[in-house]
C-alpha cells in the first residue's frame, strides 16, 4: 500500500497530473525492466501506462513515438478495449523519454508487433483489478462481477460502479500476474474503424508539433550547414550578420563524430525565426570541403553498376549458381538502378533544447527519444537520463526523425547561448543534410528450364549501406544486408548473392521501407522479364516461381504471399486486361518485408511516354489488424511514397554536395498525381506484423510491369522520369 | 501612427519589420502556430491563410503587404471548428501527420468560396500546390466533395 501511494505521487510528478488515482504499469521481456508486478515502485523508475482519475477520466500513455502512423491511436485503443474503458473517457497522451515504456525508438514498423501483446496485458490487469475493487465493496467474488464501458457490474443484481470511483480501492487490489486477453468477438475496438483520437485538433490548428514548442524567453536559431559530409569549418566572417538587428549571437557548431551528431555548421541565434534565417544569408562561410568533395552521383552510379556487371564479393549461395546458368539452355540479366532519396517529411528537422549548469531538457519531433539522450549525454558528459526528453508529435519523419542531429545542434547552441533554444531548419538545409537512402545497382542473371522454372539466380548488390554510419570504413554492404536476397521466398534452384563495392560518401539512413525499396523492385520486375522470356502470363510464372519453394518453414508464407496477389489480380481484372484500350495495362508486384505480404496492381494509361497511373489494388496480409481505417491509410500514403520515387524524386550530389534545394526539383507527388486507390487488407488472426512500410515496396516495379505491358518500354531505372537537377 | 492588421476578427499591430513574412509573424510573435512552416518558398502550401477570403501562401507574404487587411487562420475559420470542410475532414478520416492540413483546409475553403459545386478535376487542380507526403489526397479530394455538398444542400 505505502509503495502504491510512494509510486503513485512519483508518476504524478513525473507526469505532471493534478489529481489522483490508479497507475498501471506493465513488465517488458527485456533486461532493462526487471520483470515486476504493476503498482511497485522499486525506488527509481515506475512503469506507468494508464492512469485513472478518481472522476473516470482515464489517461493512457503511447510510448512508441507518433508521426502520422496512427500509432499513438492504435495501441492505447488496445489497451482501453481489454481494460473495457469507454474510449470517449481516454486521453492519450505521449509518453516522455522513459525506460518504463519499453522501447520507443520507433522504426523497422516494428511498434505494434513489440508493444501489442504487453501493452493490451497493462489494460486487461486493470480491469481485473477494478474488478477486484468492486468485488471487495459488495462483499462478493470477483466471479459474479465484469466490467464493461468503464463500469463494473455485479450480475447478481446488476449494481454498477463506475470506473472512477473505483480507482483508489483499484490501486490496493493484488497485481494479477497472468491474465486471460480478449478474444476477437469480444473486441470493442481492435479491428474496428476509430478515427484518429487528435484529429479534432489538427483539424483546427491546435494540434502541436515539433515546431511549435513555445517556452518564456526562447530564442530562435537558424543555420547552415557544411555541405559535404566530413568537411570542417576554415572560417567564418559574422560581421553582417551581426550587424542586423534581433541578432544575438552566431555559434559554430564542430562536426561531432558520433552516430547521429552534427554534420558541422554556423548557427545564428536572433529573437525570431525569420531575422535568424536571413543573416545566415549574411554569413561568409569557407569550408574545408574533405574527401567527399569527390562525389558525384552520376559517376558514382555508373561505377556502382560496373561493380555489379562483374564478380563481386560473396554473401551467400546455395546449390551452384555458375554451373545452372553455364547449363542453361534459357538465361535472361538485367541490372536496375536507384537513387538517393529524401525523407523531406512536411516539418522539417525542428527542436527545443534548454541546456542549464544543472539540467537539459528537450522538445522534439522524433522517432528515437533515447538516442537523443544519448547523444546528449555525450556531447554533454552527463548521463543519458539526465537529458529529459519530451517526445513531440512529428509533422512527419519517414525515418529522418530517428536521426537527432538537429537535436544535438540545438543543445549545442543553448549550452553556449544559456538560452532556451528553438532551431528550426530551413527546407533547404533538411534537403540538403539528410541521411539518404542509398544510391544502388543491382543486377541478376538468371537461367530457366524448357517448362519456365528458374534453375539459377545470380543476384549482385552495390549500394553504400546504413552500418557505415557507425563504421564509415565499410566497402561494401555486409552480407547480412544481402540477407533479403537469399531468403526470398521465390522457389530457385541455385541461388548466389553477391555485395558490389560501394563506399560511403554521404550519411545513409532509414528510408520508408528502406532495402525493400531496391530489392522489391529487383525482384518483381526481373520475375516479370523473366515471364516474357518464358512466354507466360506473369502471374502464372510468379506463382509457379513460388510453388517451387519446397522449404518447409517457408510453406506458410507461400500461401499468404499466393493469397495476396491472387487478390489484387481479382480485384484489378487482370484476367480480362486482354480488353483494356490501346495503350493501357497492369502491372503485379508482390513484396515480403517487416514480416508482411503486400501485393499490388497498377492499372496505366501510356501516351507519347507520358505515364499516368490510373488505379492501384494493393492487398496486405500483416496478421491481425489494429485499426482497420489506419492501416488503410497507411498502404494509401505508402502507394503515394512509392509513387514519388518510382517516377520523380532523386537527391543528385555535385562535388560532394546536394544539389536539389526544395520542392521545386525535388518533386514530391501532388494531388493532380493521385490514382484511385483501392486497399484489401486480409482478415487474419496471426500475430500482428509490419505495417508503415512494407506498402512501399511494391508500387515501383509494379508501376515498371504495368507500363511494359502498355507500351513495351522497360523501367530499371528508379526515378523512370528524374529531373535534370 | 503604428499599423496593424485584422486577424480572426481581432485587431492586430504590426511590431515587426515590413518585410517579415505573415507566417512567422503568426508563429514566432502571435503565437497563432496553426499555421505551419513547410518551405519558405511557397511550393507546398503548409502555410496557407486567407488574405480578405483568398488563399495566400503566408511564407513568401510580407507583413507589409497585408496593412489593414483581413487575415484567417485555421484558428479562425469557424467559431466551433464546425466549417463544412473541418467536418469533412473528421468524417472521411483524413488526417495522417496532421502537419499540411491546416494548409489543405484554408486552401480548400477559398476555392469554396468562389467555386461552390466543383468538379473533382477542378478540386485536383486547385489544391495541386498543396503538398502532403504522407500521402492523404484521395481523401481530401474525397472530404471537399463532399463538404461542398453539404454546403449546396444548406443553401
Amino acid at each position: 500500500m505505502s509503495n502504491s501511494n510512494v509510486s503513485r505521487r512519483h508518476f504524478l510528478k513525473v507526469a505532471g497530473i493534478a489529481t489522483g488515482g490508479l497507475c498501471i504499469s506493465v513488465a517488458f521481456p527485456s533486461n532493462v525492466l526487471a520483470e515486476k508486478g504493476i503498482i511497485e515502485d522499486n525506488g527509481s523508475e515506475l512503469n506507468a501506462f494508464i492512469h485513472l482519475d478518481e472522476n473516470g477520466d482515464t489517461t493512457i500513455y503511447c510510448g512508441r513515438c507518433e508521426m502520422g502512423q496512427g500509432i499513438s491511436t492504435a495501441l492505447p485503443s488496445a489497451v482501453a478495449d481489454e481494460m473495457e474503458a469507454d474510449w470517449q473517457r481516454v486521453t492519450v497522451k505521449q509518453g516522455d523519454a522513459d525506460e518504463k515504456f519499453g522501447p520507443q525508438s520507433t522504426g523497422g514498423s516494428a511498434s505494434i508487433r513489440k508493444m501489442y501483446q504487453p501493452m493490451r496485458e497493462a489494460g486487461a490487469k486493470a480491469k481485473i483489478m477494478l474488478i477486484a475493487a468492486a468485488a471487495k465493496v459488495w462483499k462478493t467474488s470477483p466471479e459474479n462481477c465484469f466490467a464493461q464501458s468503464h463500469f463494473v457490474i455485479n450480475k447478481l443484481n446488476q449494481q454498477k460502479l463506475g470506473f472512477g470511483e473505483l480507482a483508489s480501492i483499484a490501486k490496493s487490489m493484488p497485481i494479477p500476474n497472468k491474465v486471460t486477453l480478449k478474444k476477437k468477438s469480444e473486441f470493442n475496438y481492435i479491428g474496428k474503424k476509430l478515427a484518429r483520437h487528435d484529429q479534432n485538433e489538427v483539424v483546427v490548428g491546435k494540434r502541436t508539433y515539433g515546431v511549435d514548442t513555445k517556452l518564456p524567453g526562447l530564442k530562435y536559431a537558424a543555420m547552415i550547414h557544411c555541405p559535404v559530409l566530413g568537411g570542417s569549418i576554415k572560417s567564418v566572417d559574422k560581421t553582417q550578420a551581426l550587424k542586423m538587428k534581433g541578432v544575438t549571437d552566431v555559434i559554430e557548431i564542430p562536426r561531432f563524430d558520433v552516430p547521429f551528431g552534427s554534420i558541422g555548421g554556423v548557427a545564428v541565434v536572433a529573437n525570431n525565426s525569420w531575422t535568424a534565417q536571413q543573416a545566415v544569408e549574411k554569413l561568409k562561410v569557407e569550408w574545408d570541403l574533405g574527401e567527399n568533395a569527390v562525389y558525384n552521383t552520376k559517376e558514382y552510379k555508373q561505377q556502382l553498376v560496373a561493380n555489379v556487371e562483374k564478380p563481386a564479393t560473396l554473401a551467400k549461395e546455395r546449390g551452384n549458381v555458375h554451373r545452372a546458368l553455364k547449363k542453361a539452355k534459357h538465361k535472361h540479366k538485367a541490372t536496375y538502378t536507384g537513387g538517393h532519396l529524401s525523407h523531406s517529411p512536411m516539418e522539417p528537422n525542428a527542436s527545443v533544447v534548454w541546456v542549464q549548469k544543472d539540467s537539459c531538457e528537450v522538445w522534439a519531433s522524433t522517432q528515437s527519444p533515447a538516442d537523443i539522450q544519448k547523444v546528449l549525454g555525450q556531447y554533454l558528459n552527463r548521463k543519458p537520463k539526465d537529458v529529459v526528453v519530451h517526445v513531440a508529435m512529428a509533422g512527419g519523419a519517414f525515418g529522418r526523425k530517428f536521426k537527432c542531429d538537429y537535436v544535438h545542434e540545438a543543445a549545442v547552441i543553448s549550452e553556449k547561448t544559456g538560452a532556451p533554444i528553438q532551431l528550426i531548419w530551413s527546407r533547404e538545409e533538411d534537403m540538403r543534410t539528410g541521411y539518404y537512402h542509398s544510391i544502388n545497382a543491382q543486377h541478376i542473371e538468371a537461367s530457366m528450364d524448357d517448362q519456365g522454372n528458374v534453375t539459377g539466380w545470380l543476384h549482385r548488390a552495390a549500394f553504400p549501406s546504413i552500418p557505415t554510419l557507425f563504421d564509415p570504413s565499410l566497402v561494401r554492404a555486409p552480407k547480412g544486408a544481402l540477407n533479403a536476397i537469399s531468403n526470398h521466398l521465390f522457389g530457385v534452384q541455385s541461388i548466389r548473392a553477391e555485395s558490389g563495392d560501394a563506399k560511403a560518401h554521404t550519411r545513409i539512413g532509414w528510408y520508408r521501407a528502406v532495402n525493400a525499396i531496391f530489392y522489391g523492385f529487383a525482384f518483381s520486375t526481373f520475375a516479370d522479364e523473366l515471364a516474357y522470356k518464358a512466354g507466360k502470363d506473369p502471374l502464372t510464372f510468379v506463382n509457379q516461381l513460388f510453388d517451387n519453394n519446397k522449404k518447409k518453414k517457408q510453406k506458410k508464407d507461400i500461401k499468404r504471399i499466393k493469397a495476396v496477389l491472387a487478390l489484387v489480380a481479382e480485384k484489378s481484372n487482370w484476367h480480362n486486361r486482354e480488353s483494356l484500350p490501346e495503350g493501357q495495362g497492369i502491372g503485379l508486384a508482390v513484396h515480403y518485408s517487416f514480416k508482411s505480404f503486400v501485393a499490388m496492381a497498377v492499372h496505366v494509361e501510356v501516351k507519347d511516354d507520358n505515364i499516368k497511373v490510373l488505379n492501384v489494388d494493393c492487398a496486405i496480409d500483416c496478421g491481425q489488424i489494429l485499426n482497420i481505417d489506419g492501416a488503410t491509410a497507411q498502404m494509401e500514403g505508402a502507394v503515394v511514397m512509392g509513387m514519388s520515387l518510382a517516377l520523380s524524386t532523386e537527391i543528385t550530389f555535385r562535388d560532394g554536395a546536394v544539389v536539389n534545394s526544395n520542392f521545386h526539383d525535388y518533386p514530391v507527388m501532388r494531388i493532380t498525381d493521385m490514382p484511385n486507390v483501392r486497399v484489401h487488407i486480409t482478415d487474419s488472426d496471426k500475430k500482428p506484423t509490419g505495417l508503415g512500410e512494407p506498402g512501399v515496396a511494391p508500387f515501383a516495379p509494379a508501376l515498371s510491369n504495368a507500363v511494359f505491358a502498355a507500351s513495351g518500354k522497360r523501367y530499371r531505372d528508379l526515378p523512370f522520369k528524374p529531373m535534370a537537377v | 501612427m503604428t499599423q496593424s492588421m485584422m486577424i480572426n476578427g481581432t485587431k492586430h499591430e504590426i511590431t515587426v519589420d515590413g518585410d517579415m513574412p505573415l507566417l512567422w509573424f503568426l508563429r514566432d510573435e502571435l503565437e497563432f502556430t496553426g499555421t505551419k512552416f513547410g518551405c519558405g518558398k511557397g511550393l507546398c502550401g503548409a502555410c496557407t491563410v486567407h488574405v480578405n477570403g483568398q488563399a495566400t501562401r503566408s511564407c513568401v507574404t510580407p507583413v507589409s503587404s497585408v496593412i489593414n487587411k483581413k487575415i484567417t487562420t485555421i484558428e479562425g475559420l469557424s467559431e466551433n471548428g464546425d466549417h463544412a470542410l473541418q467536418k469533412a475532414w473528421l468524417n472521411n478520416n483524413v488526417p495522417q501527420c496532421g502537419y499540411c492540413q491546416a494548409g489543405q483546409i484554408m486552401n480548400a475553403a477559398s476555392l469554396l468560396a468562389v467555386n461552390a459545386t466543383p468538379t473533382i478535376k477542378e478540386i485536383e487542380t486547385s489544391m495541386q500546390g498543396n503538398i502532403c507526403r504522407c500521402g492523404t489526397y484521395q481523401r481530401i479530394t474525397k472530404a471537399i466533395a463532399e463538404a461542398a455538398d453539404t454546403l449546396s444542400k444548406e443553401a
